[in-house]
């Protein structure tokens, strides 16, 4: 490759790297600026001060701190179930032939070509019916969001770590049941540990997911026990007020978790969705 | 040490399946060394697998020592396993992946540390114990394989193509080693490959499969003196052994005579008493026991043939040779030096007698004759 081209292609990269950072900045800058700079896209202006008390505000204006912790139980709890759930079906499908295990990984599939909004209304009436006639309460719950997140993101997750699982050699299982392991020991001993990356991969793809996830949580939720900071975050657009800047803020608060999440996770994130990919 | 016992092994991964190892009868000695050999799906690491408890038989019975062992858990068989991956537990240090076995067992941890600097000593890999397989080169790796299995103090190895991942200079290497070992500890060894060289060079005993079922079980010298089959037959040897269709033209217990390629009249040096004169049956002949005649002498088993190539190989020669009227192309093997010969040549190849084997229409071979007796 000659130095231009490599210089060029790097320009590039740095491009899209530029693109993809644009939005995230303009809402760090936004939320550093008064509501009305903001209505008067004078965002860039340098004369203005750097509005550092939005980010107190926004915890005082809407009770913020709710929201953040409703997401952090919503979504903890979720990726934690999703996770196990997919740990165990994804080491099934990688491991074991059984009856139906071809139509478990083709219904797997075809759950994440069905576009999510198409379960809203089913799912509602599910919902409203379980509580009203089982006195099972989902609408409005914990549970409900939990048990609706475990639903989405499960079968992405089994993808995902199936890849890990099958680039496993089996010989290793085999070696540790010589070695005086049972079945579930070897797994537990010998697999677990060689698929944390996978792991940490797919619960880092299922938080992100829960914790931006607006939709279902907005039609579900009502009450501001329950609701998660996507649908905090709109409490700042009302017929009352235009909080552009609270709303920036917020926003900016709200990546935080996700970054650390991300970064905590990264080397594996990539390292996993890369060898579910090539395997 | 211990003996291995295999009573008529079946084994069909499916219940309508087709079976994968077909009656195995097989008695191995306390102190033997079996090498299981065979293509690829000949079913010999099925078998393996079976004696090492990490497949259950079909059907049969599996004796280890004194021990019945179809329903015995792997670890309590007192066999351990080199597997052709090495199998090494990525996570672990050397010291742990030798080690982990004897903590599964529950072994006090002062004896687990000694086994395992012993085993290490044996394999002069202590330099190697703190660090990660992946830092370790291939063979390295298959060297803490072997000493996993040491550290167990099995009665029992099984080595399942533990060397096919080293390249060929490392592979000579290890086989060295793996007799020493051998020697060194006195235990039963069962080695599956499906390379003849490893079979030939390791094995006191060789176990030739195909298809699931024994083909022969002997002495390396004896598979490849005597071959019971046309698969044993074709299957050792390299150059494989030269096999041509014939007509049997008169049989009897001293000897038969063939019908050759481009007619030529050849005797074999075999018991065919009650063959069929007239039948087709197949001669063969290993590349080395064929020899140029001279066509000036009267010299009997001779077959006219043109040379097509000569291949050099340092310390001998290939020469593959076109039977005149035929398509058929013999091989053989001569001292580095012979080459008086040129592509395009018509030589008289001669086939000595008591070197050729006989096979009748099934592949099965007719028993050879001691050499005097012709």
């Amino acid at each position: 490759m000659t130095k231009t081209r490599s210089h060029l292609l790097a320009a590039l990269a740095w491009a899209v790297v530029a693109l993809s950072l644009l939005p995230i900045g303009w809402m760090l800058l936004s939320s550093l600026r008064h509501a009305s700079d903001i209505a008067a896209g004078e965002q860039l202006s340098s004369s203005l001060a750097l509005r550092w008390e939005n980010y107190r505000d926004l915890w005082v204006n809407v009770d913020f701190f709710n929201y953040f912790r409703n997401s952090l139980v919503v979504c903890g709890l979720a990726t934690v179930i999703s996770t196990a759930c997919a740990l165990c079906a994804a080491y099934a499908l990688a491991r074991f032939r059984f009856r139906g295990s071809h139509a478990a990984s083709l219904a797997i599939t075809v759950t994440q070509v069905i576009p999510g909004m198409l379960f809203f209304l089913p799912l509602y009436m599910l919902y409203r019916n379980l509580g009203e006639s089982w006195g099972v309460q989902m609408l409005d719950t914990y549970r409900g969001l939990i048990f609706l997140y475990v639903a989405l993101f499960t079968p992405a997750s089994i993808w995902i770590m199936r890849g890990f699982f099958v680039a496993i050699p089996r010989e290793l299982e085999d070696a540790a049941v010589m070695d005086g392991c049972s079945r579930f020991g070897a797994f537990v001993r010998i697999v677990l540990p060689i698929s944390a990356p996978g792991i940490i991969a797919t619960a880092t793809f299922v938080f992100l997911l829960a914790w931006d996830e607006l939709f279902f949580a907005w039609v579900l939720t009502s009450s501001p026990d329950v609701q998660t900071i996507p649908v905090g975050i709109r409490l700042f657009i009302n017929q009352f007020q235009h909080r552009y800047d609270l709303m920036m803020a917020a926003g900016a608060v709200s990546t935080l978790p996700v970054l650390l999440a991300f970064f905590a996770g990264q080397r594996y994130f990539i390292k996993g969705l890369a060898a579910g990919a090539v395997k | 040490m211990t003996s291995v016992t295999l009573r008529h092994i079946d084994k069909r991964f499916d219940d309508d399946g087709a079976l994968v190892v077909s009656d195995v009868d097989l008695q191995i000695a306390s102190g033997e060394f079996v090498v299981f050999v065979g293509p690829s799906g000949s079913g010999k690491s099925t078998l393996l697998r079976i004696i090492a408890g990490l497949e259950s038989a079909s059907a049969g019975d599996i004796v280890i020592g004194d021990l019945l062992a179809n329903d015995v858990h792997a670890s309590q068989r007192g066999i351990a396993m080199v597997f052709q991956s090495y199998a090494l537990y990525p996570h672990m240090t050397v010291h742990d992946n030798m080690a982990f076995a004897l903590r599964m067992a529950g072994t006090p941890k002062r004896e687990v540390m000694q086994r395992v600097r012993k085993s290490a000593e044996i394999l002069q890999i202590t330099h190697l114990l703190d660090r990660k397989p992946k830092t370790l080169s291939g063979g390295q790796r298959q060297r803490v394989a072997i000493g996993r299995a040491i550290v167990r103090e099995p009665k029992v190895f099984l080595f399942d193509e533990p060397l096919s991942n080293l390249d060929a200079s490392l592979r000579q290497d290890m086989r060295v080693e793996l007799s020493r070992l051998h020697q060194e500890l006195g235990a039963t060894m069962i080695y599956v490959t499906h390379d003849q060289v490893e079979a030939m060079t390791l094995a006191s005993r060789i176990v030739v499969f195909d298809a699931g079922v024994v083909q022969q079980v002997g002495t390396p010298v004896e598979l490849y003196e005597s071959p019971a089959n046309l698969f044993v037959a074709g299957f050792l040897g390299a150059p494989k052994m030269n096999l041509l269709p014939v007509t049997l033209v008169s049989a009897d217990h001293r000897g038969a005579e063939v019908t050759g390629p481009g007619r030529a009249a050849l005797r074999v040096a075999v018991d065919a008493a009650g063959a069929v004169t007239g039948s087709a049956v197949t001669l063969g002949i290993r590349p080395e026991h064929l020899r140029f005649a001279n066509a000036d002498t009267d010299a009997s088993n001779t077959i006219a043939a043109r040379i097509e190539l000569i291949e050099y190989l340092g310390d001998h020669l290939l020469v593959y040779a076109t039977v005149s009227d035929a398509a058929q192309r013999l091989c053989l093997k001569l001292p580095g030096h012979a080459t008086r010969v040129r592509i395009g040549d018509t030589v008289h190849i001669e086939l000595p007698a008591e070197h050729g084997l006989l096979f009748d229409a099934a592949g099965v071979a007719f028993t050879r004759l001691p050499p005097s007796a012709p």
